[in-house]
């Protein structure tokens, strides 16, 4: 008997959009972005902060930031304090 | 002739129905609940008191300390508003109700009937008796309406082609339809009277004060021929639900709005028509009444979209219910919805099925996601929207 394989390829659960991504990011010595990716940052376009969910045991406390590299990308980054580290992120 | 039949503060006088002798002393409509606290229309004894309409509350009180604030009773003022509306059809007139208190009808067709303008205007004025109602005749529509407002009670005031210039012109600002600011903008400038706008360039005032200052200087001058478009009467399909007691709850109003749209579209007297226009009515502990009109999207006769429509409305009733009515204002004639021969974009749809359903063959189960959004408020992106996997 042939056993079906397409069910077990592919988990059924739904995902989230948007997810954020770690990246490598060099910041300045005001923290803003330089490099993302190895990739020099031309401007930084937009800051802003996110402070949600403080009253759990996972609070979510971001600095982001809008940056257009050298390359003319476009993209958005931010400095989780909670988990430490730098990720990019879609939708922001 | 176009004429305009203008009752003014016809919401006070419907809300005084129910208590007559409040008409002789001073009384005005009270603030909407929710809404800013300026009072509504108020009584000829309260307006020799110093009290005007859309006065704030605690100035009208300070002014007046007698005033008596009369609860509005949207649901009443409606219903005998239709019955002046459908006085005037019975007439012969082909009505076009501009607001609660205000329509214009076209006298052209009725004058022989009636042997004159000015027999078939009594005709309208007696259609509508016992409201005060007074009427503006005029070849342009703006300048009947600006007639009605300033004929007295019971008066027909006609206004010839040749005079409409002459007789707007000394007429204040306010009957024009301009935002305050706008309004205040011109009193600054020294305009106070609609003559002195009218005066003025177009182009000048179409750059100081916008569209809408354009189209207030065109109505000073008399504004367009526009033609009075008589309603279609609305059908008389209503079910009302009496509550033992009052009745607060969402859940149990859901349910008998349920109830009432399931008994309504299964009425005979619908038959194969759809429905475009609904009205929900309820009648408020404390005497009250409160009315929303809804003009579905398209014409339905599906139960259950028609409650969906309807469903969020139940969220603005501002208190206990004791009575929920529910009209079917506007049907359509079983041609009005025209289905269509090939759906559009079913060719696409198909061929986007077919492709969907390749990619999952050979990538599996799962691998086709649909996006739902979850929390689109949420300031934190990943948790605004899901993708779920979808095997349909």
């Amino acid at each position: 008997m042939v056993t079906d394989t397409r069910d077990t390829r592919a988990v059924r659960t739904a995902g989230r959009l948007n997810e954020p991504r770690p990246a490598r990011v060099e910041p300045s010595f005001d923290g803003t972005p330089q490099r993302v990716n190895h990739q020099p940052v031309s401007l930084v376009r937009e800051e802003w902060r996110v402070l949600d969910r403080w009253w759990t045991e996972e609070p979510v406390l971001r600095r982001y930031f809008e940056v257009v590299l050298e390359t003319g990308e476009n993209t958005v980054v931010f400095l989780d304090r909670a988990r430490g580290g730098w990720f990019t992120q879609r939708g922001a | 002739m176009i004429a305009c039949l203008s009752i003014p503060g016809f919401d006070l006088k419907a809300a005084l129905r129910k208590a007559p002798s409040l008409a002789l002393r001073p009384a005005a409509l009270s603030p909407e609940p929710g809404g800013e606290p300026l009072i509504g229309p108020v009584t000829a004894a309260a307006e020799a008191a110093g009290v005007r309409p859309g006065m704030r509350l605690g100035e009208a009180l300070a002014t007046c300390p007698r005033l008596v604030l009369v609860d509005a009773d949207p649901a009443a003022a409606e219903q005998a508003w239709e019955e002046v509306v459908r006085s005037l059809e019975d007439a012969g007139f082909a009505v076009e109700p501009a607001a609660t208190g205000v329509a214009y009808f076209e006298t052209r067709g009725v004058e022989r009937l009636y042997g004159g303008l000015e027999p078939a205007l009594r005709r309208a004025l007696a259609a509508a008796g016992g409201w005060d109602a007074r009427i503006g005749a005029a070849g342009r529509r703006f300048a009947a309406l600006a007639a009605a407002s300033v004929a007295r009670p019971g008066q027909l005031l006609v206004v010839r082609d040749e005079e409409i210039g002459r007789f707007l012109a000394p007429l204040p600002l306010t009957l024009l339809p301009i935002d305050r600011r706008r309004y205040e903008e011109l009193e600054s400038l020294g305009v106070r009277r609609i003559g002195q706008l009218a005066g003025l360039p177009g182009s000048a005032v179409a750059e100081r004060l916008g569209p809408d200052g354009r189209r207030a200087w065109s109505l000073a001058r008399g504004g367009a021929a526009a033609r009075v478009r008589g309603r279609r009467p609305p059908s008389e399909l209503a079910e009302t639900l009496e509550f033992p007691e009052a009745v607060a709850n969402e859940l149990t109003l859901r349910r008998a709005l349920g109830a009432l749209v399931e008994t309504l579209v299964a009425r005979p007297e619908r038959r194969d028509r759809f429905v475009r226009k609904v009205a929900l009515a309820a009648r408020l502990v404390g005497g009250g009444s409160w009315r929303r009109a809804l003009t579905l999207r398209e014409p339905s006769a599906d139960a259950g979209r028609i409650r969906i429509a309807l469903a969020p409305k139940l969220a603005e009733l501002p208190g206990p219910v004791l009575e929920l009515r529910l009209e079917l204002v506007e049907l359509t004639e079983p041609a009005g919805r025209q289905l269509e021969l090939l759906a559009a974009g079913a060719e696409d749809r198909t061929r986007l099925r077919e492709g969907l359903r390749q990619v999952r063959a050979s990538t599996g189960s799962g691998s086709v996601c649909t996006v739902v959004e979850v929390a689109p408020w949420s300031r934190i992106p990943e948790t605004r929207a899901l993708f779920v996997p979808r095997d349909d």
